[in-house]
């Protein structure tokens, strides 16, 4: 089956930053107008600190998920859908130029993006007060984690804008919210199953526990290859199980759209 | 795959419980511009989504091209345009939109863009969301014939339009036909595809009730006006009009005439059993109209 082509991404792509480049134009201008003052501004009250990496993160992370989750905003409107879905490309296409676009495009265009901006205001700072901030440094390990960890936090996002047919941002985050609280619940009911017999009215006192496994001398034995088992788990799931599936849910439920 | 035609087995779909279309069977070649009428709520656009991929069969065969379109495979897709009533146009301008748009289908010819823009008389430069309703729709009509998609279905392409452009659009249209395209054109505006549609297929109920080409309907129909209310046997429809009744009996060898889209598809709805065994039992002679035999007849909306 013909059903990918470099061809046809491409003009996906293309397509797409057509389509975009002037809400990103805006977007580059007040991003770039704040930095520029948030920079200015704290190098005249002499605060000198690094500023730059503090004020990297939430434009990553939080613009990069408000994006994401605008991307497949055009099938859900009237008009626009049908014209989305009927255009020549397969759903893997079509898939794969908004992940790219939400993912890797964003997460190091902004990055070169903030980079120069913030050279530019520390630039400025340095010719009219003859100091400022640290320069960023986009090249730094948390910088870099901080990507990785965008990309695969951001296919949470994308599952909420195809899904979504309004306030994709939004209630993706409730959502979350919802999840989370129903982890919650889960473990509470959980431990309550295990430590039931430590109950002291509503509150579960494991300090006895902890002390017969301590004298005992297992507490350390016990504890830790668990934990350290529990969190190679997490961290599995984290890094290479969770986007991979939410980029698998995304492209199913693309393709099972009609409209 | 090269394939054409449109192939249409048992279908059944359904936005609710309740079946928009259960068991329908439809086959379109190509080389044709098939008209497909039906009244509001027939299924006529969703059978338009249902054949390039938009809306997927509950039950049943559909192969378009030789692709199963619920799969929405790109091959398929660079061979459909699909014009929808209500449609989207980003604001760019036309010659943008070419240059984005015109890659995604590998026969696009901008030559034949041009000529049909010129043809419409759009204004050029202009951004598409700044073009009236109108306008636009001819904009994405010029671009959809451009594409040389061997598919091109269009739903209510003359809603909007002005009467100069309506005489542009049919004759556009009369010469876009090629020898393995079909145009399948859904509209309630018959009387603007007069002359251009051919065959017609008319949809009722979830079934297709009627799909003939004209010289048949001209073969077995024939219509003529007659200054006294009609009677007797043979009345297959009648209407008032001002100069008298417009009349349409079964065609016995008699000179062929030709009757108007709407008399046609009104004469269709009220026989819907005496047309079909009409068409498929040519020498059976129909009953006569129920209607007509009593001597009711419908009013245009002029007289009203």
């Amino acid at each position: 089956m013909n059903n990918f082509s470099f061809r046809r991404l491409g003009l996906l792509l293309r397509r797409d930053a057509s389509a975009g480049y002037k809400s990103v134009f805006i977007a580059m201008a007040a991003v770039g107008g704040f930095v520029l003052l948030v920079s200015v501004v704290s190098a005249l009250g002499r605060e000198l600190g690094p500023i730059h990496g503090p004020m990297y993160f939430p434009l990553l992370f939080l613009g990069g998920y408000i994006v994401t989750s605008l991307t497949f905003k055009e099938l859900h409107l009237n008009g626009h859908g049908v014209f989305y879905l009927a255009l020549p490309g397969s759903a893997l296409e079509k898939f794969l130029s908004k992940l790219l676009v939400t993912s890797l495009v964003y997460a190091f265009g902004s990055l070169f993006f903030y980079t120069a901006v913030s050279a530019a205001a520390e630039g400025i700072n340095r010719l009219v007060f003859g100091y400022g901030h640290p320069f960023f440094n986009p090249f730094t390990r948390t910088t870099l984690i901080a990507i990785a960890g965008y990309i695969v936090t951001q296919a949470v996002f994308l599952v909420g804008s195809i899904y979504f047919r309004k306030l994709a941002f939004i209630k993706t985050n409730l959502y979350l919210w919802l999840f989370g609280i129903a982890v919650a619940v889960i473990v509470a009911l959980i431990t309550w199953a295990i430590f039931h017999d430590y109950a002291v009215g509503s509150r579960i006192d494991l300090d006895p526990y902890f002390q017969r496994i301590g004298e005992s001398g297992e507490l350390q034995a016990v504890l830790s290859p668990m934990a350290e088992k529990f969190l190679q788990a997490a961290k599995g799931l984290f890094w290479g199980v969770m986007a991979p599936v939410c980029w698998i849910i995304s492209y199913l439920r693309l393709r099972e759209t009609e409209v | 795959m090269t394939e054409t035609g449109i192939q249409i087995e048992n279908l059944s779909f359904g936005y609710t419980k309740e079946r928009l279309f259960d068991g329908l069977n439809l086959t379109l070649y190509g080389g044709n511009i098939y008209g497909l009428l039906g009244k509001n709520g027939a299924g006529k656009t969703s059978l338009l989504k249902i054949i390039c991929g938009l809306r997927f069969p509950d039950a049943g065969r559909c192969r378009v091209l030789g692709w199963e379109p619920k799969h929405r495979p790109a091959a398929l897709l660079e061979d459909i345009y699909f014009l929808p009533e209500e449609f989207h146009t980003p604001a760019i301008s036309g010659e943008m939109y070419r240059r984005i748009y015109g890659p995604f289908y590998p026969r696009f010819d901008d030559e034949m863009l041009q000529e049909y823009l010129e043809e419409f008389d759009l204004p050029a430069g202009k951004k598409l969301s700044e073009l009236s309703y109108g306008q636009k729709k001819k904009f994405l009509l010029a671009f959809g014939l451009a594409t040389r998609c061997r598919l091109v279905l269009l739903d209510e392409p003359t809603n909007g339009l002005d009467i100069p452009s309506k005489s542009q659009f049919r004759k556009l249209l009369a010469r876009a036909g090629e020898e393995d395209r079909i145009i399948l054109i859904s509209t309630h505006q018959v009387r603007d595809m007069e002359n251009l549609i051919d065959p017609i297929i008319i949809l009722e109920e979830g079934t297709i009730i009627f799909q003939q080409p004209m010289y048949e309907v001209s073969r077995r129909l024939r219509v003529a006006m007659e200054s006294t209310e009609p009677s007797g046997d043979g009345v297959l429809y009648a209407e008032k009009t001002l100069g008298g009744y417009v009349v349409v009996r079964r065609n016995s060898g008699e000179e062929e005439t030709q009757l108007d889209l709407e008399t046609l598809f009104n004469t269709v709805i009220g026989n819907r059993s005496l047309i079909g065994e009409l068409f498929e039992h040519p020498q059976a002679q129909p009953a006569a109209h129920p209607a007509a035999r009593e001597g009711a007849v419908e009013r245009t909306g002029e007289e009203k």
